[in-house]
């Protein structure tokens, strides 16, 4: 078991930067996701630190040794490929065997442990088929197994879930978490799916343009987004651009004047964050609030989210616990006016940058 | 129709028959075969049943005094054996050659691949003529290659080159190698580079990769080469008249000249199907023996 850092890592293809100077620190047994918009590094900083890609700069540490130039079979690492690349000619025994052999384990041994492994991802019964004779989802688990049977000081995972339907993706991805937290190991795993990254890591990468935009928990991710592209793309927020007239007051291009916390920024061009799940919504116009008219009423089961215009021509989408039967709520449809009211404290105030969030506006 | 009656009438859980196009698409294919393959070969045959005359020419007979003949001759036997040993030699060597060429052009991301493509197939739109004459312009006396040793100092005379075993294995090879490329690069093209990279994920050096992922995956492509390049090599015409001299006698060259010059066809007939024969044979022997390996080691290592 053992720790990995990047340090600056980059990779170049020509005059365009894959991976633009990605430092990490991965604490042992921990389990890192990356996540971010397709083409934004992900697989190529995944192998970097397999050595299948030589990195243009930077340094790979694992256990603290460096192997920045050590070729792939020198690493100690553990990787699950989203093809699974399995050894087509040989059987699910062999294929889990084969990083064993590689380290000259005891034959009585290694079988031992090839049984473990594959009983660790209930596949026992299948150890002599041919992996064409699998479903996807077993061929996934034998690519587990293979990979963990060796114990590796790194495990790594690119995409191991996108193959699967949804209801089998939940099954291995509780199943992952449980094996990776009883190994202990060291893990990286990428995907793109920020539900996926939000239940199974322990932190989160979030990358955009081959850049780290932030590094922290699920928590820390969601409740405190360093800029605009995160707070889009960790659960979803609204985004009112304006300017910060002083600590605490917020005015909105469309003139909507709102109390914000009055910490950090100093006044000037500002975006403000809101997600919709912390905005309360009451039939009718009233003064507590931000006044608009509902454009949509969308239905998601214990959920209801609407979607309100405000005068002065901004857009806010307001997500609740669908009204029950009775509540005056139930009976506001498109066109009626209605007051939206959030805590202050739920407004995070952001750096107007370029990292516009992909559904802005309209959420 | 009867076809769908006893699907209905199976269990359920049996694979159903589907309807396929397939054995009709084979008709125009299977005419073709017969009409321009083997009605002559089954007329071939029976000639090398006839006598020979030659004042009559063929005289119909049912003898097999021409096959006697052939197994009786050591000079025959003799010239099937240089067959074999060419075949084998020149098949073995391409592969050697051809593996390493053919993984990188399957490999390579290069913009130069398709250029890599044309500059293989390129010899094959010259015909084995022609590039016999250019091998005389290399391997001649006057040739390039001792034009060089001289100026060198490494030898004082010309070696003789032309007209030597040597001449037609080079000739032969050069002929072969591009058939065994392209057959190797689109196998192994079809391999994932995955695969190689999950080996040496789990630790294995590159040869340790080749050896147990690389080289069974691509064994397909390295049996489908080799019989090809075998049964071309067997059936060498112009590069060992040309090449060879009229000392280096190979079966294609012998049973042309029965048929033209002493105008012998029952031998010459003979000669066909025992060259087509062990042709035959020994492709079979070579591709069990390849494919059997293949599985028993698979068996082998199965878990009991
Ligand atoms: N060999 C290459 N040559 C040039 N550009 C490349 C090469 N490989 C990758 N890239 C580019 O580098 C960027 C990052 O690719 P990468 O595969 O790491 O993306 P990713 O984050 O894994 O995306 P996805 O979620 O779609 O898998 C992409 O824009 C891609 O086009
Ligand atoms: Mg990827």
């Amino acid at each position: 078991m053992s720790e990995l850092i990047l340090d600056r890592l980059r990779k170049e293809y020509g005059s365009f930067v894959a991976v633009d100077d990605v430092s990490l620190r991965v604490e042992e047994g921990e389990l890192v996701a990356l996540l971010g918009p397709s083409g934004c590094g992900k697989t190529t900083t995944l192998r970097m630190i397999a050595g299948f890609i030589e990195p243009t700069a930077g340094r790979i540490t694992i256990g603290g040794r460096d192997v920045t130039w050590d070729p792939p079979y020198r690493r100690d690492t553990g990787m699950v490929f989203q093809s699974y690349a399995l050894f087509p000619h040989m059987t699910v025994a062999q294929n889990v065997a084969f990083g064993l052999e590689m380290r000259k384990v005891p034959r009585a041994e290694a079988e031992t442990r090839v049984r473990r492994a594959l009983d660790l991802v209930r596949l026992g019964h299948l150890a002599a088929r041919l992996p064409r004779q699998l479903s996807g989802g077993q061929q996934q688990r034998v690519a587990l197994a293979r990979a963990l049977v060796v114990n590796p000081g790194v495990f790594l995972l690119d995409e191991p879930l996108s193959n699967l339907d949804a209801k089998l993706r939940l099954e291995v991805r509780v199943e992952i978490r449980e094996l990776q937290k009883r190994l202990g190991l060291t893990t990286v795993f990428v995907t793109h799916d920020q539900e996926e990254a939000l239940t199974l890591a322990d932190r989160l990468v979030v990358m955009d343009h081959g850049v780290v935009q932030q590094v922290g928990t699920p928590e820390e991710l969601y409740e405190s987004p360093a800029n605009l592209f995160v707070a889009g793309f960790i659960g979803r927020s609204n985004v009112l651009r304006g300017r910060l007239a002083e600590r605490g007051r917020f005015i909105s291009k469309g003139g909507l004047a709102l109390a914000v916390p009055a910490d950090g920024m100093a006044p000037g061009e500002a975006a403000l964050a809101l997600r919709p799940e912390r905005i309360g919504v009451a039939p009718g116009a009233s003064d507590g609030g931000v006044v608009g008219r509902v454009a949509l009423v969308t239905y998601l089961g214990a959920a209801t989210e609407y979607r309100v215009t405000l005068d002065g021509g901004e857009t806010i989408t307001a997500s609740v616990p669908t009204p029950r039967p009775g509540d005056p709520l139930k009976l506001v449809s498109a066109g009626d006016a209605v007051t939206l009211t959030w805590p202050a404290e739920s407004c995070r105030l952001l750096a107007p940058g370029p990292g516009a969030t992909p559904d802005e506006g309209g959420l | 129709m009867a076809t769908a009656a006893t699907t209905a009438a199976r269990p359920a859980g049996r694979r159903a028959e589907a309807f396929s196009l397939g054995p009709f698409l084979l008709v125009p294919a299977s005419l073709l075969v017969v009409a321009f393959l083997a009605a002559p070969l089954v007329v071939l045959f029976r000639y090398s049943f006839n006598r020979y005359s030659p004042r009559e020419f063929m005289i119909d007979a049912f003898t097999l005094e021409n096959y006697a003949r052939f197994f009786t001759d050591a000079y025959f036997i003799g010239v099937l054996a240089t067959t074999v040993q060419v075949a084998a030699v020149c098949t073995l060597v391409s592969l050697l050659f051809a593996y390493p060429l053919a993984y990188l052009m399957a490999r390579t991301e290069s913009r130069w691949k398709s250029a890599l493509v044309i500059a293989v197939v390129f010899p094959l739109m010259v015909g084995n003529v022609v590039r016999a004459a250019g091998w005389m312009a290399v391997l001649g006396n006057e040739g390039i290659v001792n034009h060089l040793m001289l100026s060198l100092g490494i030898v004082s005379q010309p070696v003789r080159l032309m007209y030597t075993p040597f001449a037609v294995y080079v000739g032969i090879i050069a002929v072969v190698l591009p058939y065994m490329i392209l057959t190797l690069q689109s196998v192994i093209e079809g391999i994932g580079r995955d695969v190689e990279e999950a080996a040496a994920n789990l630790g294995a050096g590159p040869m340790t990769t080749f050896r147990r992922v690389l080289l069974p995956l691509s064994l397909p492509g390295v049996i489908a080469g080799g019989t090809l390049v075998f049964i071309l090599c067997m059936n060498a015409y112009a590069t060992p008249v040309l090449l060879g001299g009229p000392q280096f006698k190979m079966m294609a060259p012998a049973l042309y000249d029965q048929f033209t010059r002493t105008t012998n066809w029952p031998f010459g007939a003979a000669l066909a199907f025992i060259l087509m024969t062990s042709t035959l044979v020994l492709t079979i022997v070579g591709t069990t023996v390849l494919s059997r390996r293949m599985h028993h080691r698979k068996l082998e290592a199965a878990p009991r």
